[in-house]
């Protein structure tokens, strides 16, 4: 009797502490100044948050979600490993670079390719691209569906099964949550043990103010709480500009209708043709192409629409000056050169791609040749031509890069 | 002859003679020799993008529409749009102005018109999208007139930072970002299919200056709870569904096949509702129509596609003064998504539509050609409100008669 009093005490002591811990964290996401008061995480959201900086969840004992999404980096990457290492011994690696968690995962919108009826504007009007979906290919609707994936993929933290993964759960310091929280036999369904995870992860993510604080300078100066420097200006106007930068016709800068702040993404899929990067072990392989949209990761019907392959999700662009890898696949390590590609692919692609022996140049060559048409070559400053000269200059480069330091939050290291 | 003879025989006569000059002037007002009958609410709803041929054939997929209602109602077979985007179509519905570039490229930046001039019935001569506040629209005859007025708009404000839920359009001079749709999400479990562009209210400086804007111009979902007296419910209704709802989009961002399908499904349920509100069942007359046609030729290649759009119209439609000469061709992509855009006339195509109302003898059938222009008249006629706004008041131009009431 003695020790079910003291282990409930324990228990409730358990879930006070995860409480506290969050209880600054929670927010009202809407962007202004406003927006930062507190409100305490739901219980079911601090379990969330036990689990997400929990690396005894993995296969390798030492990677927790927050080993690749670390907070000190707007939850995105602290190194400059174009991809991570994952896996039981922490020796392999996926395809893809590791994205920020934050601003987005709220307003996230389910994948889509909305089709206008009429033919004709289809084909010349309002038609719509693909647009949403979690992950850099928007393969996953939900976000406990995405928090399920690095779960069991073999190099990340690579359980083997539910059954593995809940066994796990249930010898957690903090397994008696699950069980004030999801019932006393929850640990006897381990698929249902499982899911109950992905969605206190998924419910910490939407809750945590830390996912979406708002913090930085560009934030202040919206609200007319600092002044931009006349570069960062400067550096906004080539950001805006629809016939130079045009960065921000998919990078939405604008506040909304409801003063809410912008997070810098449309959500939609772009062709950049990012070149092949070597530093990928799966790259080895001439015959492998990571294709965004089109798979090999998605396996949908809509990966099977070959317009898709090479498309890949627009990103937000707050804190990238804190990033040092660029692009799905971690190509670029440096912001500078991720905008010079940007500029430049089109002008000079010989800096960019591999030239043949015959000085021809295999623009967009992380594709197969049957699909380099689906890149972009019709939004500026895409549409330019070698022996032109690009939209912008070095010193054009320094004043965007100046404009993008106002992206980072005010708690995010560099 | 009497001096009470003569003076009876002049009161008689001058009583004839007004009973005539009477007589005249409504046959006058309604347009070809009819005088409407004692409507006092009126709801249109308006849908998308679709051709005559496609909505009414035989085996059309929106077989409540085509086959139900027709039966219940009139059939106007020789109805027409105006134009060729969708924005254009609605500022002619509430205000008779023409086409323009720009709301005839659907506005893809909330900018206000710049006017240089006047033209022939009331046309204002330059481009743009938000008309100057000294452009009147049939809400500023129905205030002035003592009548109420709301708009109804599907999914506005589901998602606040795209629009507000009264009212909704973008900022001045950005972007207008609802013409993409936006899937749900965790912020927008609703997701938001409201199109600016489909709501002719936000175009007006009259209107979204006005106090009367926040008021009337709200969410669809709103609609019930003023149907439920003939006190809530506004003298003049125009609805606009989603983009799914209303046909522009197949399949829709939530799922669901769109097209006719949709419009079917989303007319089974918001008709009926309609039609069982006192204000209909007392003096209602509900029109169904759509904004243009959606047919063309289209020829592929692998040099892309061309693309013919005939831009039918009726009624002697002029284009106005600020399109320019036809046919034009406009080109955009490279490669195999080039696309040659030529548009033949400036005309909206024939799309038909569907009228309802006690008034309306069921399974009427009327080949007297209309266009927006035409309706926009016939609310003014059945209002009597005295002005015919821009092309309402083109010479020779017929409101809705005796053919279908």
């Amino acid at each position: 009797m003695i020790q079910a009093t003291v282990l409930r005490l324990r228990i409730c002591l358990c879930l006070a502490i995860a409480y506290c811990c969050v209880c600054c964290g929670r927010s009202d996401h809407k962007g202004s100044g406003q927006g930062r008061q507190a409100s305490p995480l739901s219980p079911v959201a601090a379990l969330g948050r036990q689990l997400f900086f929990d690396p005894g969840l993995s296969a390798s004992g030492k990677l927790a979600c927050a080993s690749c999404h670390d907070p000190r980096f707007a939850y995105g990457p602290s190194n400059s490993r174009a991809v991570q290492l994952g896996g039981p011994s922490l020796k392999s690696q996926g395809n893809r670079a590791v994205p920020s968690l934050r601003y987005t995962l709220d307003r996230t919108p389910r994948w889509m390719h909305v089709r206008a009826y009429s033919e004709i504007e289809q084909l010349t009007e309002t038609d719509s691209v693909p647009t949403g979906g979690f992950t850099s290919d928007g393969r996953f609707n939900t976000l406990r569906d995405q928090a399920t994936f690095p779960l069991f993929a073999a190099n990340e933290m690579a359980n083997r099964n539910a059954v593995e993964l809940a066994a796990k759960l249930a010898h957690v310091p903090y397994s008696r949550a699950f069980v004030v929280l999801f019932g006393k036999a929850i640990f006897s369904n381990p698929s249902q043990a499982v899911a109950k995870a992905t969605e206190a992860l998924e419910q910490f993510e939407l809750e945590d103010r830390s996912f979406h604080p708002f913090s930085s300078r560009f934030d202040a100066w919206m609200d007319g709480k600092a002044m931009l420097t006349h570069q960062e200006m400067r550096g906004k106007r080539l950001f805006d500009d629809p016939n130079r930068g045009n960065c921000a016709s998919c990078h939405l800068d604008n506040r909304g209708t409801d003063g809410s702040h912008p997070i810098f993404t449309d959500f939609q899929f772009e062709g950049l043709g990012v070149p092949r990067n070597p530093e990928i072990p799966a790259n080895a392989n001439p015959a492998f192409f990571d294709m965004g949209l089109c798979g090999p990761l998605r396996t949908d019907t809509a990966s099977e629409n070959k317009a898709y392959c090479g498309l890949f999700k627009t990103p937000t662009l707050r804190n990238v000056t804190s990033r040092k890898v660029f692009f799905h696949n971690g190509r670029f390590h440096s912001l500078r050169e991720a905008l010079r590609f940007y500029v430049q692919r089109d002008t000079n692609p010989e800096r960019w791609y591999a030239v043949t022996r015959q000085g021809k140049v295999r623009k967009f060559d992380d594709l197969p040749s049957i699909y380099r048409d689906n890149m972009d070559v019709i939004d500026s400053p895409l549409t330019l031509h070698p022996g032109q000269m690009p939209v912008w200059n070095h010193r054009n480069i320094d004043d965007v890069i100046a404009f993008l330091r106002t992206l980072k939050d005010d708690d995010v290291v560099h | 002859m009497p001096l009470r003879a003569v003076r009876s025989l002049f009161v008689g006569l001058v009583l004839s003679i007004s009973v005539l000059f009477a007589a005249l002037g409504a046959a006058q007002q309604a347009g070809h020799g009819d005088v409407h009958p004692p409507i006092r609410h009126v709801f249109v709803l308006t849908l998308e993008n679709k051709n005559y041929s496609s909505i009414f054939s035989q085996d059309s997929p929106a077989p409540y529409l085509s086959r139900t209602l027709v039966a219940q109602g009139a059939m106007l077979r020789q109805y027409y749009g105006t134009g060729h985007g969708s924005l254009d179509n609605y500022i002619a519905m509430i205000s008779g102005q023409s086409n323009n570039p720009d709301t005839s490229d659907d506005c893809g930046t909330f900018e206000d018109f710049k006017q240089t001039g006047v033209a022939d019935d009331g046309q204002v001569v330059g481009r743009g999208c938000v008309y100057p506040s000294s452009v009147k629209t049939v809400v500023d005859q129905l205030n002035t007139a003592g009548f109420t007025w709301k708009g109804y708009m599907g999914d506005m404000g589901n998602d606040p930072a795209r629009e507000s839920a009264t009212c909704g359009h973008p900022v001045l001079g950005m972007p207008d970002l609802t013409n993409e749709q936006e899937g749900e999400s965790a912020r927008v479990p609703e997701g938001d299919m409201y199109a600016t562009r489909h709501n002719p209210f936000a175009y007006f400086h009259s209107i979204i200056d006005s106090p009367l804007c926040q008021k009337d111009v709200v969410n669809l979902n709103r609609l019930p709870n003023d149907l439920k007296a003939i006190a809530t419910t506004a003298n003049f209704n125009f609805i606009t569904p989603n983009v799914c709802d209303d046909g522009h989009d197949a399949p829709c961002v939530d799922g669901r096949p769109g097209g006719l399908a949709s419009i079917d499904a989303f007319l089974r349920r918001w008709v009926l509702l309609i039609l069982a509100s006192p204000a209909y069942k007392k003096d209602g007359l509900l029109i169904i129509n759509f904004d243009e046609g959606g047919s063309g030729a289209i020829e592929r290649s692998k040099d892309g596609a061309v693309i013919t759009v005939f831009g039918e119209s009726c009624c002697n439609q002029r284009a106005g003064p600020n399109l320019g000469t036809y046919p034009r061709v406009k080109i955009s992509g490279v490669g195999d998504q080039k696309r040659t855009r030529r548009t033949l006339k400036f005309g909206g195509e024939r799309t038909g539509a569907v009228l309802l109302s006690p008034f309306i003898k069921p399974g009427t059938i009327s080949d007297v050609p209309y266009n927006h222009y035409s309706l926009l008249k016939s609310i003014e006629d059945i209002f009597g409100l005295r002005e015919h706004l821009g092309y309402a008041g083109q010479t020779g131009l017929v409101a809705f008669g005796s053919d279908i009431f």
